[in-house]
């Protein structure tokens, strides 16, 4: 097992209601299968928004398999100005 | 009290001038084209009639004559580095003292700042701070570029507009308040709505774009109409209490696109739907001038290639490399 943390901002934060949050996940789990986990426990109201991801102060090109350890947050485009 | 070097050069007769720097510095910086008396250990400052104490940068002396209480005492505002300027260029930069005292500005990145154009699209949240820091900052030229109308609920948000301007152009308003605070910088408004057709004539001769847009449209206009004409643009977004700043496009650096390929959002998401505190935009949009101050003056230290996440509410900030 390995243990990652997610820290949110913007709609992710509001829609899961937390500022972090720590996850268990099995050896092999990519940053796919965390950002389905994401989706599915904040419902509807991340439905039609797009999420980036960054592993350790690090943008993703592409689906990653996570380490013990890492620290993921997730990045919607904001439309504020 | 202090006197400015276009002021002093004009009165130079009238008083003592009084230089309290090492013999070191005067040898290296020496007050060409003044009369001085040489006094660096101060022993000389109390002497009668009119004077202008002279330092480095103007700092020292301008406490020295308050800790003191010297009278008749003026500071020279900027010290010997603004005299110098003002004698061997006959551009009296001393207003900027405060910033060219500072290793990384100096006299060669105020008068880069001087020469350079910003343009601001979208004079809103984001726009307003940054143009107010930008103006003051000694930006020469800004082109200001909104279509829209100031309404009682901008107000909250966007400090160059106040009650009796509801209703008028936000850029006549903006370009009026901003010439108040800095009469010398040029700047050139448009009340067109930026797009792919009229981008190229908007953004003539522009060195830095501000994105200060409310949209993910428009913000993908902008990056291709940046990365087309090789122009960086400044991105700042705003959801609630967070904020985000980029620096893209600079040199083939990452871009709007290549940071959001695919950008999903939705419209309850914007500052009119999901609320946001009047700060935010002012946090944020300084730190848009402040990286495009950074990338005029050529500080290696800024956000191209990075995405700064600012959260208001717990004072949480995220550097992302790209």
């Amino acid at each position: 097992m390995i243990f990652i943390k997610v820290k949110c901002f913007s709609q992710v934060k509001y829609a899961l209601g937390v500022d972090e949050l720590t996850f268990q996940l099995d050896e092999d789990s990519t940053s796919n299968d965390l950002e389905n986990i994401i989706r599915k426990k904040a419902g509807p109201k991340l439905n039609n928004i797009s999420l980036r991801i960054a592993i350790n102060q690090k943008y993703l090109i592409e689906e990653t398999i996570l380490q013990d350890g890492d620290e993921v947050v997730f990045i919607p485009p904001v439309q504020g100005g | 009290m202090i006197i400015t070097p276009v002021t002093l050069n004009k009165q130079k007769n009238d008083f003592t001038i009084i230089d309290i720097r090492s013999s070191d510095e005067i040898g290296k910086f020496p007050l060409v084209g003044l009369n001085t008396i040489s006094s660096p250990y101060g022993n000389k400052i109390n002497i009668g009639g009119q004077k202008v104490l002279v330092c480095q940068y103007g700092i020292v002396t301008e406490g020295i004559i308050i800790e003191k209480n010297i009278k008749d005492a003026y500071s020279l505002l900027g010290g010997a580095q603004a005299w110098i300027e003002f004698y061997n260029d006959n551009e009296d930069l001393s207003r900027w003292a405060r910033q060219t005292v500072l290793p990384e500005i100096g006299i060669e990145g105020q008068k880069k700042l001087l020469e350079s154009k910003v343009s601001i699209i979208g004079m809103g949240g984001l726009g307003c701070p940054a143009a107010q820091s930008l103006v003051t900052a000694g930006i020469g030229n800004i082109k200001l570029i909104d279509n829209d109308e100031i309404s009682l609920s901008n107000l909250h948000r966007q400090p160059l507009y106040s009650i009796e301007d509801v209703g008028e152009e936000k850029v006549v308003v903006a370009k009026s308040k901003l010439e108040n605070l800095n009469p010398e910088v040029n700047i050139e408004i448009d009340n067109s709505f930026f797009d792919n057709e009229n981008c190229e004539e908007l953004l003539s001769n522009t060195d830095v774009i501000i994105d200060a847009t409310d949209n993910i449209k428009s913000r993908q206009n902008i990056d291709q109409a940046s990365k087309k004409f090789n122009i960086p643009m400044i991105y700042g977004g705003l959801f609630r209490f967070e904020g985000q700043v980029a620096t893209l496009n600079v040199n083939g650096s990452p871009g709007y696109k290549e940071l959001f390929p695919d950008p999903q959002s939705k419209e309850e998401d914007s500052c009119v739907e999901a609320g946001v505190l009047g700060m935010l935009p002012g946090i944020i949009g300084n730190i848009q001038a402040l990286e495009a101050v950074k990338l005029i003056v050529g500080i290696n230290k800024n956000l191209i290639g990075k995405l700064l996440i600012y959260d208001a509410m717990n004072h949480d900030t995220q550097v992302i490399e790209l």
